[in-house]
């Protein structure tokens, strides 16, 4: 999966060549991206995930409100470059402070002013991202790093860098999720599914019961939102091992957008959905009818606050939840019931009924939403 | 009673009414005695084609700070000796009391100054003064009796003039408080200063000194000496200009002689309307005919307009000059308005605009009034230029306030309409007013031109600053990246910006 290191330089050096062309043509230096803003993502029912829209915006550095985004986008070319060229792989912050600096010049009422090339890495990671769209390339590819926080264990081998890791055995610990999980080379898959755990706790718990022993699984958690090396591998398992995957989170709004985001793909990084989303994951639980039906103790049920129900809300009005039934179902009973629990509140009836009666009778049943 | 008021002298009716004249407190007697020094140094000066130089000197006495020296001193055509008692010591005597633009009317103020000085520390006027080509110099002490309206010379000297000096000295030892007084004295030279751009001025005081030198020495045109016109009329105006008649005249010669624009086409056309005998001899009308013929005068409408030759306006040129020397600012406009008159007196507004440099920013515009070169100080908010500044949207001429503008109102007529005995606001006369407000908002569309075109030049470069600072940063990354040369990259790019900046500053020339 791993793109050559050769393409991916010359695909970088392409889009510098096409903007040199022009300054040398004698045209105003410009660039066609397409655009990521809200407007341009668009649900795509087919394949079932977002995607960038057909919209693309022209960013002319002849044009005053443009000129500085322009210079950014060059200026992060030229170290992405340069970083490919040297064999590095820098994080986005170390691209942030490598391109930081200040610039000093004499204003229109010839007052001396500094200006720095981008104030916070909110500016560069911007950068970034456009130059992912441009080019057609994740900035993994690009040789990109950024923080990780997927953890991964069970019944998987893969080789890293030259050396061999088995999954399963990291003792009580996990084998965390590298930046780029495209560099991993899968040796063994011995599982029968692939359970995304949104919580660490949960996780921890689950392999400390050696559940992926007991039920031949792989269990991965993102700790809350996931990052996009989480979302890349879960594809990944998904794609080429073709296991299922299974999504167990909180039962309100948050869970539910994080179940989306695995399926689906982000609002923020829909231009990433490509390579990074799992339309056939599955979401276990906890649903809000579970509540009910597994009869959480009524101390366990916490009362939704203002802002679940909001964002309640607007998942409705996405179009990946609105057309399945059983999702408006799930969100109106939360709207109606305004209550909400978290898994934990399993261990109501006793530790061990999460792992030893809740997953394998959802995952038997299929009582899992898609 | 009655008998009494009739025996009252000039110089005692002025003494008992002094505030008419301006000398209500010690502070305003200061700044009034300094103005009518000035504006008679002024008038003895470029009346005859002289460029004035006007030393101001006030001293306060270090043991009695009260007592307050004021001396103005001129290089104008000077005082015959014969003279000199009669202009600072007799009320109602003077060259002024003729048809023309001048800053005083009755040549009153100095009296009045001397009256107050005399009246306050009871010291005479001292005047230095030398005619042009005079082999003398004369230095006088005058005091006014006050009863019988005369003057008393206390002292004269006379001494050898070698080195031709011509002009006049005035010192006065008044009673005031210099020190509330200095600011309004200080912005009386400024704005004369502003409005005499020909005029070397300069001012000397307690922990003050201003100079304002000249910046043109064009004089405006002198005013000449006019008759005055029908409209303008009243009944004793009538009973005295037929007491210097010729027994025989006539009222239509009468009418035609002695009255602006009048023919013996006019004339008769007017009596014809009036219902007047035109042959009758005027010494024979009764005052009941001479009220109606007055009334009459000031009802016809067939009369042509007064001309403006009796009025002296400064001009476009010269008030932009001195309204740049003293405001500098970054943008300034003038225009003289073409003459106008009301009640058949003619006049002129001039109105001057000037906007950012050295002007403060303010809430709302900085006025300045002048009537016939005398800065008007006091009452504004009363005045019919504030009138029509306030009017004004400014928003529609691209001022944003608090902004750096300032506004010139320079009204010349042979009787300006004042408001009021203090003579310091205009009244809202319609025709005064109109002219005013067409001649700022005149002014007004040549800043909202001058200020879009900053804005455009402005924005222009802004773009450029905006482009040039990020474009090393660019083609060090493009040449980087492609390995073209980094040279040339910046010549073609410098080479767009060039060439996109001659298009826009083209397209908005």
């Amino acid at each position: 999966m791993s793109l050559d290191d050769r393409v991916i330089l010359e695909t970088l050096e392409k889009l510098g060549k096409k903007v040199c062309d022009q300054i040398l043509r004698g045209e105003p230096p410009r660039l066609e991206i397409p655009a990521r803003t809200l407007a341009n993502i668009v649900w795509d029912p087919g394949r079932r995930m977002l995607k960038l829209g057909s919209r693309r915006i022209r960013r002319d550095f002849l044009d005053m409100g443009e000129a500085k985004k322009f210079m950014q986008t060059m200026l992060m070319l030229s170290l992405i470059v340069r970083a490919r060229r040297e064999g590095d792989y820098p994080t986005i912050r170390d691209l942030y402070y490598a391109g930081k600096h200040t610039i000093e010049y004499v204003d229109e009422r010839g007052r001396r002013r500094r200006e720095e090339t981008w104030e916070s890495q909110r500016e560069s990671d911007s950068v970034i991202q456009d130059i992912e769209v441009a080019t057609g390339l994740l900035r993994e590819h690009m040789g990109i790093l950024h923080d990780t926080k997927g953890k991964i264990v069970g019944r998987i081998r893969v080789r890293s860098g030259g050396d061999v890791i088995d999954c399963s055995r990291m003792g009580d610990g996990a084998y965390s999720v590298p930046p780029n999980p495209d560099s991993l080379e899968v040796l063994e898959v011995d599982a029968e599914y692939v359970l995304v755990i949104e919580k660490d706790a949960i996780f921890n718990r689950l392999n400390k019961e050696r559940f992926w022993e007991k039920n031949r699984c792989i269990l991965i958690t993102g700790k809350g939102q996931p990052d996009r090396s989480t979302r890349r591998m879960v594809r990944r398992l998904w794609e080429e091992f073709e296991l299922p995957v299974y999504v167990l989170t909180d039962a309100d709004p948050y869970g539910f957008y994080i179940y989306s985001v695995y399926r689906s793909g982000s609002i923020s990084l829909g231009y990433e959905s490509e390579r990074l989303a799992t339309p056939g994951a599955r979401f276990l639980g906890l649903t809000v009818t579970d509540i009910y039906e597994y009869k959480i103790p009524r101390n366990f049920i916490i009362k939704a606050r203002d802002r679940d129900l909001k964002r309640a809300k607007e998942l409705m009005s996405y179009p990946w939840f609105r057309e399945s039934r059983e999702w408006m179902r799930q969100l109106k009973l939360f709207l109606e019931r305004k209550e909400k629990v978290e898994i934990e509140a399993l261990s109501g009836h006793g530790f061990k009924f999460l792992t030893r009666r809740y997953i394998p009778e959802k995952i038997s049943a299929r009582g899992w939403i898609e | 009673m009655r008998e009494k008021y009739s025996q009252l002298s000039p110089s005692e009716f002025f003494y008992r009414n002094r505030e008419v004249a301006g000398f209500s407190n010690p502070v305003r007697a200061v700044y009034q005695t300094v103005r009518e020094l000035v504006e008679n140094a002024l008038d003895a000066t470029e009346m005859y084609g002289l460029l004035p130089e006007v030393d101001i000197e006030v001293e306060v006495e270090e043991d009695n700070p009260s007592r307050i020296h004021v001396c103005v001193e001129d290089n104008g055509v000077g005082i015959s000796p014969l003279e000199v008692p009669n202009v600072f010591g007799r009320v109602f005597y003077g060259s002024k009391y003729v048809l023309r633009q001048t800053r005083g009317v009755f040549g009153l103020g100095v009296k009045m100054a001397v009256l107050y000085a005399q009246l306050t520390t009871g010291q005479p006027v001292r005047v230095v003064t030398s005619t042009r080509k005079s082999r003398f110099i004369y230095e006088f002490e005058v005091m006014i009796d006050i009863e019988r309206n005369m003057p008393v010379v206390r002292n004269l000297r006379v001494w050898g003039n070698d080195k031709a000096w011509h002009g006049t000295r005035v010192e006065l030892v008044i009673r005031g408080n210099w020190y509330q007084a200095r600011r309004r004295v200080e912005e009386y030279v400024r704005r004369t200063a502003m409005i005499t751009p020909y005029a070397t001025i300069r001012f000397r005081g307690p922990g003050s000194s201003l100079t304002f030198e000249r910046s043109s020495t064009k004089l405006p045109r002198a005013p000449l000496i006019g008759k005055p016109h029908p409209k303008g009329v009243d009944v004793e105006m009538l009973r005295r200009m037929i007491e210097s008649c010729d027994e025989e005249t006539k009222l239509a010669d009468f009418l035609s002689n002695n009255f602006d624009g009048v023919g013996p086409v006019t004339s008769r056309r007017f009596c014809e309307w009036a219902g007047f005998d035109s042959e009758v001899r005027v010494h024979e009308l009764t005052v009941e005919e001479l009220e109606l013929l007055a009334a009459r005068m000031q009802a016809y409408d067939g009369w042509r307009r007064p001309k403006p030759l009796t009025l002296s306006p400064l001009g476009e040129e010269l008030l932009k000059r001195g309204v740049r020397s003293v405001l500098k600012p970054e943008f300034v406009t003038a225009v003289t308005r073409s003459p106008s008159s009301y009640a058949g007196h003619p006049f002129i507004v001039e109105v001057a605009l000037a906007y950012g440099g050295d002007i403060p920013p303010s809430g709302e515009p900085l006025l300045f009034r002048f009537a016939n070169r005398i800065p008007l100080l006091y009452d504004e908010g009363v005045d019919v230029a504030k009138k029509v500044v306030r009017r004004i949207n400014w928003s529609v001429y691209k001022v944003k306030f608090p902004a750096p503008l300032a506004i010139v109102a320079h009204i010349c007529s042979t009787k300006v309409p004042f408001k009021g005995v203090g003579k310091e606001a205009v009244a809202d006369v319609p025709e005064v007013e109109k002219e005013l407000e067409s001649g700022l908002r005149v002014c007004a569309r040549r800043l909202r031109r001058h200020l879009s075109r900053v804005e455009r030049m402005m924005k222009l470069k802004r773009w450029e600053v905006t482009v040039m600072r990020y474009l090393d940063e660019v083609v060090d990354a493009l040449s980087y990246v492609t390995g073209s040369d980094e040279k040339i990259l910046r010549a073609r790019m410098l080479e767009l910006v060039r060439s996109r900046l001659s298009r826009r500053a083209r397209v908005r020339a």
